[in-house]
Order: structure tokens, then sequence, then C-alpha cells
């Protein structure tokens, strides 16, 4: 243990004037030069004003007055009048920047002049109940008569009617409009008739599956909306993406103004991109994430600078807390300056933490991406990052929250050793450069929009050749017809089943139903987590251990018909890892294009999925200490991929073994893994990869080694007959059924993610090959020519656009 | 999860009564029942004022589920009241095409006045929101607020819980009234056998479902005789 040198060498750089982030990273970029992989700056920028709007009712204004606010940011101007003028508007401005003053104004206005109603979204119930807080506070401020209330799962049964008939401010989540609401609209009928406003905040939350169901909720609630003879205009608010407009058009499907000039001062942001040092060459072994974010943020709260920490999971965010309370807040008699914020606190206990921070009497806080969202906390001057928080744009939104007027503010990312970590510590120019990634949505994904149409029609009945989103909607209540839920009476499809079909359509899952986590330890039977259908197979098999927040639990039944998993508490020193084999064929190709010497394809597959068994891998050195059967039914799926193939005359030329090939074929699957969920923002368990031959004989896995090894159709090792046809194939499919939109666009950047995965490869640190590029190998492996690193570059190379 | 099977037409598919509007069927039974007193007590109900016998208005739906929300209809409305000479009449208004719905509220409607005072079981709960429900998708003006209504399930919970079984109808109607049914089809199979009809099946089971409906008003009618005549 070197603690001891280690507190004193950082102690030195302690800034002893009252400092701000330029001076702080400077001193660290000087200290730890070989830890920084990239520093910039982002320039900051004097404030946009513009006056109180004129035709703001005289109230309101006094009542903004008395709050301090005696001007607008340009932006809060522009979208006063963009709202005026009866467009729909986005706003895209970075985090506390006064976004939620852009929608309080009209909607307060609507509600004081016409007594119009508005109905809020947000992602989250804390974020509701801030927003209603802040509506009440400026109602009495100014005595306004306005009533907000939010609605949720915690509203009690005899608030709901009060609400239904008196809220003027409805505040909610997209599952409850799903669930609650919409499905219930006729007890709605008076606030729908007088809905004027739809605010949705943080639209950038809303991509992907969830995305894709919110968008359809959007379309239910307008169909609604209609029966009522309403169109509500729509305010929708986003963090920075790629696309805001698009993304914010895509969801509402209308056209929309977008604001995305923010008005609010900022001081220079350093930015600095830090990776832990190397402490085992041979394995890549790092030294933790926590120890530098620890080290970083007591240097910066010693220099008196006001930090936050963002850890990725609840257990990080005490342990981290614990470490700097350790040295901040050893005498109890003191009121303390480390504080800790995450979900799972009590609102209270939340609101409290939020106080103090902006009252400025907590010097350090340590929050999971419960902060990343709208929270106001007042300004900060320092963010650590303990680990890449999985895009670039949430990188930006967490960075977003150090941030002053007048001085310079200090932002470090830390990578951890995963691999997504790993590759965009070393990719800084990714950073700087990078466009914040695109949101997608795929409203239209058939499972998807079965379940929306299937709700639409049990709230109104479909009439003639009626529109759902783009589409008539005829032939999916075809299908519902011969289900039986629906009953088709002249032009009218009407619901006729006994049932609620909202409740059986999660927002935040996908199809064929989630398994719950079952804690057995000592005899009890608490839910501890729930996993999706698609990862069960992997992650839940008996014997896997099943880490919550880093606590690990053996799975000990596994009820698959129930949808349940049995576990335990335990403690052992090494994590599980699924071996799957997974079986592709391909089934139709929409496109092909060259890539190199072989060529790249999109279209749709066909996807089996087989558990054989699992790994015992020890935690830190990685070792392979054993082995488990697995009995699980396959998992079929019918999907979208893109994928690459070189011609078998190619590959003789190249490899003197196939064997060789096989390897090379594994490590740029891997890489090109890696790249591809970078770039399409996808959680990595709804982008998949799989090597196998292109004609869907064979298909290819790892065995103990990290070396290919090929697999007949039933998942037997075989070899080849060395006359039998070769063309390894590496496919990266969508894990939705049916596609969720992300392999056209992996396709379209089809070269770039090649010549990004060679980047990657070359530039790792590694020796042979390690989880930061081409997947875990042996140390052994000595020949360099031959190593898996090696040969996946040679395939990529192959692949490289000529 | 329902299926829809091979649809056989069945030749059966006589449903009682008159056909009021396209689908919609009206039947109307006048007979002895409950000898009501000019006023009925109401103390029962913490109720102030008695109330005049020929105000009430009995009613009970039949209806695709009780799943709850826009999706659940009502496909058949019952209604039971006391003529002024103390007879008792029975009024069931039967669908039997979606569209006919419409129909069959604006017909509810009519018989509802403004000092009418509906009776029912659980119906604060279950038959009155559904009903409103349906008039606001129908875009009718919506006839049941501010109508006083007696749900007898309350008072029946508040005497007897606990020393019944349950307090469903069927329960209190036997330890009140001694019905016993016979050939009974349960509530519970009201929405398969109206789907089924709708469908092309048989009439068979609809018309048990009539008369089933017809036992129930006669049993809430009964019900609140007997806790208006309780000892206050």
């Amino acid at each position: 243990m070197n603690a001891l040198p280690d507190r004193y060498a950082s102690d030195e750089l302690v800034l002893r004037e009252p400092g701000d982030g330029r001076t702080l990273a400077q001193r660290l970029s000087k200290r730890y030069a070989a830890r920084i992989t990239g520093a910039f700056v982002v320039p900051g920028r004097d404030g946009s004003f513009a006056p109180l709007p004129d035709d703001l009712p005289t109230a309101l204004a006094q009542a903004l007055r008395s709050r301090g606010i005696e001007q607008l940011y340009s932006h809060q101007a522009d979208a006063w009048v963009a709202t005026q003028s009866g467009a729909h508007v986005a706003i895209v401005t970075p985090t506390a920047s006064g976004k939620s003053l852009c929608y309080t104004l009209p909607v307060i206005t609507a509600a004081m002049t016409q007594h119009a109603k508005a109905l809020y979204l947000f992602p989250t119930k804390a974020l509701a109940q801030d927003q209603v807080a802040e509506l009440l506070e400026l109602n009495q401020a100014g005595d306004l008569g306005v009533k907000a209330f939010t609605f949720d799962g915690d509203t009690p049964g005899d608030a709901r009617q009060a609400i239904r008939l008196h809220g003027d401010i409805v505040v909610s989540n997209p599952d409850m409009l799903h669930q609650a609401i919409l499905p219930h609209h006729t007890k709605w009928a008076q606030f729908f008739e007088n809905l004027r406003y739809v605010v949705i905040d943080e639209v950038h939350t809303y991509r992907g599956v969830f995305g894709s169901h919110v968008a359809n909720v959007i379309r239910r609630l307008k169909r609604v909306c209609a029966f009522y003879g309403v169109t509500p205009q729509f305010i929708l608010c986003s963090a920075t993406i790629g696309n805001p407009k698009e993304h914010a058009e895509a969801l509402i499907e209308d056209a929309v103004t977008a604001i995305t000039e923010s008005g609010a001062p900022t001081g220079d942001k350093h930015v600095l991109l830090w990776n832990p040092p190397v402490v085992n060459p041979d394995l890549g072994l790092r030294a933790s994430a926590r120890s530098q974010t620890n080290r970083i943020a007591r240097l910066a709260i010693k220099s008196g600078m006001k930090t936050l920490v963002f850890a990725q999971s609840r257990t990080m965010v005490e342990v981290l807390t614990k470490y700097l309370k350790d040295v901040f807040d050893s005498d109890p008699r003191k009121p303390a300056r480390i504080r800790a914020y995450r979900g799972g606190y009590l609102p209270k206990e939340r609101r409290a933490a939020e106080r103090e921070m902006r009252a400025g009497t907590i010097d350090g806080i340590v929050s999971t991406s419960a902060l990343e969202l709208g929270v106001d906390i007042g300004s900060l001057d320092v963010v650590v990052l303990n680990g890449y928080p999985g895009s670039v744009a949430a990188t930006w939104q967490r960075f977003g929250r150090a941030g002053r007027r007048q001085q310079s503010a200090l932002g470090v990312m830390v990578a951890s050793s995963d691999p997504l970590d790993q590759y965009l510590v070393r990719h800084p120019e990714f950073f700087q450069g990078a466009t914040p990634e695109h949101a997608r949505i795929q409203p239209d994904q058939p499972l998807i929009l079965l379940d929306h149409i299937r709700c639409a029609a049990f709230e109104l009945p479909f009439i003639g050749d009626e529109m759902f989103g783009t589409d008539v909607a005829t032939p999916w209540l075809d299908v519902l017809g011969e289900e039986g839920v629906l009953h088709r009476e002249g032009d009218r499809w009407e619901w006729i089943a006994d049932s609620y079909p909202a409740i059986t359509v999660s927002l935040r899952s996908v199809a064929d139903g989630n398994f719950v986590v079952v804690d057995r330890t000592n005899g009890r039977q608490t839910i501890i987590a729930e996993v999706d259908y698609s990862a069960a197979p992997v992650t839940l098999y008996e014997g896997a251990i099943h880490m919550i927040q880093s606590v690990p639990y053996q799975v000990e039944r596994l009820d698959w018909e129930g949808r349940k998993a049995y576990v335990t508490r335990t403690h052992v020193d090494y994590y599980t890892d699924a071996i799957d084999y997974t079986k592709l064929k391909v089934l139709d190709c929409f496109d092909t294009s060259n890539a190199g010497c072989g060529q790249a394809h999109h279209g749709e597959v066909h996807v089996v999925r087989r558990v054989p068994g699992y790994k015992k891998i020890r935690f830190y050195s990685h070792e392979n200490i054993g082995f488990g059967p697995v009995n699980l039914p396959d998992q079929e799926l019918h999907t979208t991929a893109v994928w690459w193939q070189l011609a078998q005359l190619v590959l003789d030329a190249a490899f003197e073994q196939r064997q060789q090939a096989l390897d090379g074929f594994l490590g740029a699957a891997y890489a090109l893994h890696i790249v591809a969920t970078v770039a399409v923002m996808a959680e990595a368990r709804d982008l998949q990869k799989s090597v196998g031959s292109g004609d869907g004989a064979w298909f290819v896995s790892a065995d103990v080694a990290g070396r290919g090894q090929i697999r007949g159709t039933d998942g037997q090792p075989v070899a080849l007959a060395a006359d039998a046809p070769f063309t390894p194939t590496v496919y990266l499919y969508d894990a939705f059924p049916g596609g969720i939109g992300q392999s056209e666009p992996l396709f379209s950047r089809r070269e770039d993610l090649v010549a990004q995965s060679v980047t990657l490869i070359e530039r790792c640190d590694c020796r042979g090959g390690c989880p930061g590029c081409v997947g875990p190998v042996l140390a052994a492996d000595e020949n360099a020519a031959t190593t898996p690193k090696a040969l996946a570059l040679r395939v990529l190379a192959l692949l490289v656009a000529l | 999860m329902l299926s829809v099977g091979p649809r056989a037409p069945s030749s059966d598919r006589m449903v009682p009564g008159i056909e009021i509007a396209p689908g919609l069927f009206l039947t109307e039974a006048i007979m002895e029942w409950g000898h009501p007193p000019a006023m009925i007590d109401t103390t029962f109900a913490r109720w102030n004022e008695p109330v005049a016998h020929n105000r009430l208005l009995h009613f009970d739906t039949e209806t695709t589920g009780l799943a709850g929300g826009t999706g659940t209809r009502a496909w058949m409305i019952g209604t039971a009241d006391w003529l002024a000479d103390g007879r008792f009449r029975l009024r069931q208004l039967t669908t039997t095409t979606m569209g006919a719905e419409t129909d069959m509220l604006r017909n509810f409607a009519r018989w509802l006045r403004p000092d009418t005072v509906l009776v029912s079981y659980n119906g604060k709960c279950y038959d009155s929101p559904l009903l409103k429900t349906r008039y606001r998708l129908a875009r009718l003006p919506e006839p049941l607020t501010g109508l006083g209504h007696l749900d007898l399930l309350h008072p029946v919970r508040r005497h007897w819980k606990g020393s019944w079984e349950n307090c469903r109808l069927a329960t209190a109607e036997r330890e009140l009234l001694g019905v016993v049914r016979e050939d009974d089809l349960p509530g519970s199979e009201a929405p398969a056998a109206w789907l089924s009809y709708l469908r092309g099946g048989s009439a068979v089971n609809l018309r048990r479902v009539m008369v089933h409906n017809s036992q129930d008003l006669k049993s809430v009618a009964g019900v609140l005789l007997h806790l208006a005549g309780l000892p206050s």
C-alpha cells in the first residue's frame, strides 16, 4: 500500500489560493501527464439577455421579479415568441440554463388568461416533484391561482379525482400517461377538453426501445385529444444531442421550431480524460477508476472547489462517499461537508441535499445519474466522472453540472477498465470533435406498434381507414380481430376483450415478459431485480453469479416458464460469463457494398442463440477457473443485421491456417462491436455480435484460450474438411425482435466502423489482446505475428476501404 | 385469452322483446313484487328523508368484463321500478350489435327524471362510472351525475360483514329473502354469452343472462325493502 506517499504527493497540488478550474487542470496535467490522455477547453460565453416580454400577465411578471428574475436569457425570450406564435417548440440548451422557464411562462400565462390546462411529462418522479415545487413557489410569489399537481403511482386514490378536475398543470410521466391516464381518458374529459400545452422534458432520454414506445404513447395522446376536439401545442426540452430537432419531430410527428442558442452565460470549461496507470502490462490491468476518482475529488475539495462526483452504481456512490467523508467529515461535531445523492433515498433527504448544495454548505456530493437530469443544485466548480456514462451526450450533461458565470470549471472523466471506457479515453478526439450521438427511435417497429395499436383500440374505436402514426392501422386491426380482442362492425373496430392491454405493455422493456430475481437468502422472499427477457439466458442460468450493485448473488434455480430466478447472497471471488453460441441465417439482403477486398451487407437475419454453459472468471486477474453446464431452450429471433464477409480466395492468400482467420474474425467482431455500440448510442446488450459461416453452416465461438472454435448447427465442435467452403462472416445484429433500427445507420457508417476498429486495436497498450480491444486472451501468447490482436488487424485490414 | 375459433352460425338467434331501434331490444314485464310502502325509509343509508317508492329506479348492467377503463362496455341495462299503484315493472334494454349502444344509452336516459333515485348493488363503484364513460364516448349528455344513488352493498356490509361468508348479492338474497336460483348463469359468464352471440353464436345463454339480470333486479329491490324495514 503506498497510500502515504500518494497523499503527500497530491497534497502538494492543493491550491492555496481560491482556485478555479483552469489552475487545477494545469496542476493535474503537470503532475499526472502520463495519465491524461486528452485535455481541452470549451470556451465560455457571455450571457445574452432580453427584457421580460410585454405581453406577459402583470401578476406573472411581478412574481418573476419578486423571485429575482428581472430579465430573461435570450433562449427563454425566443421560446416565448415561438410558443405565442402557436408553433411546437423544442428547446435544446445545456444543463442549468433555465430551460423550465421556457415552458413555465406560456403555460402559466395560458392558465391565468384562458383557464387552459397543461400536461407535463418527465422521465422520473423526482423531476416531476421538483417541477411542481418550483411551480408552487412561483405561484405563491405572485398569488397567481394556478394549481399544479404531480400525478404518478404514488398519488393517493382520493386525490386523483381532485387532480383530474382542478389541476391546471398535471405533472406526470410517460408510463402513467400510458397505463393510467389514456385508458381512463373519459375521467379526464374536462382536462383534455381544455388541454393547451403538452410539455415533454428531457426528451433525449426517450430513445431506442423506450423512445419508440413513448412516440407511440404520444400518438395515442394526440388521438385522444382529437376526440375531445383539441390539438395541444408541444413544448419539448432536450439536453444536447446530435439531432435534437429531428428527434423532437420524430417523437411528436410534427414540425418543430428548434431553439438551440443558449443565452445563459458560462465560464471556460476545462476537460481532462484520465486513464488510471497500468499496473500489470501483461494482462493490461490498470489501477481502479475508484482510487483515481477519489484522489482527484479530494484534491479539488481541498482546493476549496465545490465538487460533484458521478458514480455508475448506488454502491459506488456509497463507497466513494465513505472515502471522502473519512477525509473531510472526521469531526462529527462539524456540519457534514460531503453528501451522497442517489435514487433509493427518501425525497425529503434528497431535497435537503439539494438545498444544502444550492446554499453552498456542502463541498462535495457523490451521485448516480440521478443528478444528470435537471435537478437544481446550484453552481459547481469540478465534476469528476468515475467511469464513462455510456454516451458522449451523457458525458457532456454531467460535465454541464460544472460551471459558473465568471469562473472556469473543470470536468474529469476517469476511465474504468470497461472496454468502452478504454476505447473512449484513448480517443480524446472523439470527445473534442464529436457531435453528440443521435437519438433514434423506431415507432413503427412492428411489435411495439402492435402493442400500442392494441392500447389505442381500447381507448377509442378505430373507424374506417384511420391513420395511426404515419400509416393506416387497418392491417394491424385485422391481426387484433383474428386474435379476438377487437370486433368489427361496419367500418368500426371496437375493443371486445375483458382485458386492460396497457398493463401488459411496459414502456421500458421489451416483449416476452421480464424475469424477476428473487432473493431467498436466509429464508427471505424479496424481489431484488428485474431482468429483460433477452438478457435472462445469459445472466440468470443456474450457477450464474448475478451482480446487483456489485454485490454477488448466485442463481440457484431458474423457473423459465414462471420468469423467476431464485438467488442467494454469496461471497465468491469470481464472476460468471455465459458461453453463448449464436447461429445466424441471412433471410434477406437489403443492401450490399464493397468493403476492401470483401463485402459489407445489411439485411434481415434469423438468429438462434444457445447457452450451453458458462465460465467462471476470477476478479481482477480474469483467469478462467472453471465451467458449468446450462440447460435452457434456444432463443430464436428474427431481426436485422449488418455483416462483413471475405471471400475464401482472399483469406487463403492472407492466412496460412484457417484457424488464424477464425481468430482474426473473432477479434475483429469484438472490436467492431465496441465501436458500433458507441456509434449508435446503443445499450451494449441491444446490439450483439456473432461470427459464423456466410451460409449458416457453422459458427465460431471463443474457446478457453480465447481462440476460435468452429461449431456445427447442433453446437458441437466440428472440424472443417480441407475442401469445405470457408467464408467466415462477422455479424452485428439488433437484439430486439424485428430490429430497432440500429443496423441501417451501422451499414451507412460501415467504412468508419472498420477504420475505427483498426485504430482501437492499434492504439491498445496490451501485447496480444485484452478486454479493451479484441477480447480477453491468455497471457502466454508470445508470437507477435499471430497474436489475436495481430490476426484481428489482418482481417480488418482486408476490410478497410480501398 | 379469448379465442375466436371457427364461427359456427347458430340457428337459435332469438332475442326476446321488441326491437325498438336497430339491434336494440326492449323487454318489459309488470308483476307484483315487494309491496313497498309509499315512502321508503332511508335511514339505513344515513339519509335524512324517506323517498317515495315511485322515485326509485333499480338498475344493473351486464358488461363485457371487469377490466375497467374505456375498453369495457355495457351491452345491457336492466331497470326496475314500482309504478304508482305499487306494481313492479322490469325493463331491460339489450343490444345485439355494438352500434346499438348509443340508442340504448339514449333510452335509458329517458327513463331518468331529475328526482330519480338510483338503487343498485355496487353501482357506485361499477355500473355508474362505467355508464358515465360510455355516455362520454358516445358523445351524449351524461344523465347520472347529480341523481341520488342508494348503493346497497355498503349498508349490507355494515350490517352483515363477518357474519356471512361474503356480502355478494347472491348471499344477501339467500340470507335475507330466501331466494334460491335454479339453472342460473353466473354473472361472470355474461361477457362470453354476449360475445358468442355477437359472433353469430346461439342466443341461449344471452336469454339466460336476461333471466339472471331480472332476478338480480328483483333481489336488489327485495334487499332494499328489507334494509328499509330494519329497526333504526
